[in-house]
């Protein structure tokens, strides 16, 4: 079904209109399948926007969402998890009273859908999902901290564990929205590291502001402005477009 | 069965707690200390009819506490339930004959039926929203009840429930009309109602309810239908609740309209806070504690339920956990003080 060439996430004419504003306004985006692919432009481009329709949490007023050559656009988020794509949040969203390790486990959980209504397993027997979640622990280096509430996790660890949560599920698209928002400058090399990591094995579409990070970790950058797509191409081609320095200077300005 | 994955549990815990230390975890000796509660009851309290109510309200809280300390569902809508179950049940064994266990097997359909239908229409909203709908549709079942009179006995109550016996056939097995008997029974059914949900509530299923109560959009980012799960936990709190409602109005030959009043939803909601959200001895706990004051107080003064007030202010101010919470505190407390004389 996946071949090289074929792209894993595919939008067509997508737009999101609240009232006569269109926040998206036909964007094409294409992710290949092994790449990194990020999403930069000023406030208010419409990127938060596009991320928000790309998960489920708003339907597009127009255009398609495929991914794998699947219609999902009519899927609601929780239905998309199980055709194998998996997000984060910009502002950290975990379960802060539950331990570090359940937060991973009840991630690892989630994607067999409906099957987690299942009313007379213990929790103990479920061990391929303890297994995911004491992996995904490893990999974040937060194996110490297993047992204590993801809410007294450092900011920096709990900014880890939200990308840590949507790896859990082994989903063939990441969707990162910000990884670094609100982080600490000793905490970013930390993130940086884990997303190319990530990006090794997974596919990703990356949000982000910090310009150090995108430009080192892309494999491709689309700029949006006003809602559609301004340029895309490698960071090198990006980062001397004209277009692109005027569309940021023109916020600046 | 209880101890053996309670030790299970209590070694999983040192490398990976599965839940919050103190709140909601593996409590192994909880489904032991419930027991010992349902055998010593009628032998420490004056009345078993007495030890009888506090169960049936037992029950009820701790299916308002699947709603509210597991899943994070502020229902008003719970004496809908209960009042259904008297209703229906006696109705039941009234003008159909019904035995004891389809009367009560009766009581558990209607209230998960109903629970489905007012579960499918509040869950549409959240929060304060939810709140009002579950208030809205309790006020309208009380007026349905009040209205049909003729079925409920509207102002008056419907008199004359029966209490038939354990029976096969036409032959009587146990009569039930003693009211240690009739102890027995509800001690039975809550005893498999508590062991049943302690192991629902310690399943994938529960985790997740917990997961919704913690963080719904992370939950539903997740893969959970946030929806399905909801409902399936009002359904089931539905159908418990029902069943105390029916197994009260054989309790008390009588099905009085108070069975589905507001102040009925208040009362199990109460129940359920003073004695800890989260924990399933704790609806055990509550219920006890509001059942006895009110056996007692009411005796010596009539507006008892001022004092009932005072004590929930106290719990909500200083005991977040309810009585399970400050007991469970206090033990702690004992504990750490008994390690410390052993090392000194």
């Amino acid at each position: 079904m996946t071949n090289a060439h074929a792209p894993l996430l595919e939008t067509r004419r997508l737009e999101l209109a609240y009232g006569a504003f269109k926040a998206v306004d036909g964007v094409d985006l294409c992710i290949r399948p092994g790449t990194i692919h990020t999403v930069i432009g000023p406030n208010g481009a419409g990127k938060t926007s596009l991320f928000h329709c790309l998960t489920g949490e708003r339907r597009p007023t127009h255009g398609s969402i495929l991914l794998d050559g699947r219609d999902i656009t009519r899927q609601p988020a929780h239905g998309r998890v199980g055709l194998g794509m998996a997000r984060s949040f910009q502002i950290t969203s975990l379960f802060q009273e539950l331990s570090v390790h359940e937060n991973l486990r009840l991630a690892a959980q989630g994607v067999d859908g409906w099957k987690a209504l299942n009313f007379w397993q213990r929790l103990d027997t479920r061990k391929r999902h303890i297994d995911t979640a004491d992996e995904v622990l490893e990999r974040l280096n937060l194996t110490e901290r297993a047992g204590i509430p993801a809410g007294e996790l450092s900011h920096g660890q709990q900014r880890i564990l939200e990308v840590g949560m949507a790896i859990c599920a082994r989903p063939k698209l990441l969707l990162l929205d910000e990884p670094t928002s609100g982080m600490g400058i000793d905490d970013i090399p930390t993130m940086t590291r884990l997303i190319g990591e990530l990006g090794r094995d997974h596919s990703i579409l990356l949000i982000e502001h910090n310009m150090s990070i995108v430009m080192s970790i892309s494999d491709t950058i689309t700029v949006m402005n006003r809602g559609r797509v301004l340029v895309e191409g490698t960071p090198d081609s990006v980062r001397n477009d004209q277009r692109v320095r005027e569309a940021y200077l023109g916020e600046a300005a | 069965m209880d101890t053996k994955t309670g030790a299970v549990a209590s070694k999983r815990n040192g490398a990976t707690p599965l839940a919050r230390p103190g709140r909601i975890r593996w409590a192994p000796g909880t489904t032991l200390a419930m027991l010992v509660v349902v055998v010593l009851l009628p032998v420490v309290l004056p009345s078993a009819t007495l030890a009888t109510e506090i169960l049936i309200f037992a029950m009820a809280a701790l299916a308002c506490n699947l709603l509210l300390g597991y899943t994070g569902l502020l229902s008003f809508g719970q004496a809908i339930f209960f009042g259904a179950g008297a209703y229906c049940s006696a109705l039941g064994m009234l003008h159909w004959q019904l035995g004891l266990f389809s009367a009560l097997l009766l009581a558990l359909g209607v209230g998960a039926v109903l629970a489905l239908l007012v579960g499918l229409l509040c869950i549409r909203r959240k929060g304060i929203y939810f709140v009002m709908l579950t208030l809205a549709l309790t006020q309208m079942a009380y007026f349905l009840a009040y209205t049909l009179s003729d079925w409920t006995g509207g102002d008056n109550g419907l008199l004359g429930v029966p209490r038939p016996p354990i029976a096969l056939g036409d032959t009587t097995l146990v009569s039930l009309a003693s009211p240690l008997a009739f102890y027995g029974l509800v001690a039975v059914l809550f005893a498999v109602i508590y062991i049943m949900a302690r192991r629902i509530t310690s399943s994938p299923f529960g985790s997740t309810l917990l997961a919704i109560r913690e963080n719904e959009a992370r939950a539903a980012a997740l893969g959970y239908d946030i929806r399905l799960f909801k409902i399936m936990v009002f359904v089931l709190s539905g159908a418990i609740t029902a069943l105390a409602g029916a197994l009260y109005a054989m309790l008390l030959n009588f099905a009085p309209l108070s069975n589905i009043e507001l102040l009925m939803s208040e009362q199990i909601l109460i129940m359920t806070i003073i004695g800890g959200t989260g924990s399933l001895f704790g609806s055990l706990l509550g219920a006890g504690s509001i059942v006895l004051l009110g056996d007692i107080l009411s005796a010596i003064w009539p507006r008892w339920m001022l004092l009932l007030g005072v004590a929930l202010i106290a719990v909500v101010i200083f005991m977040r956990g309810g009585l399970w919470g400050g007991l469970t505190s206090l033990l702690q407390r004992a504990r750490r003080a008994s390690s410390h004389d052993k090392e000194a």
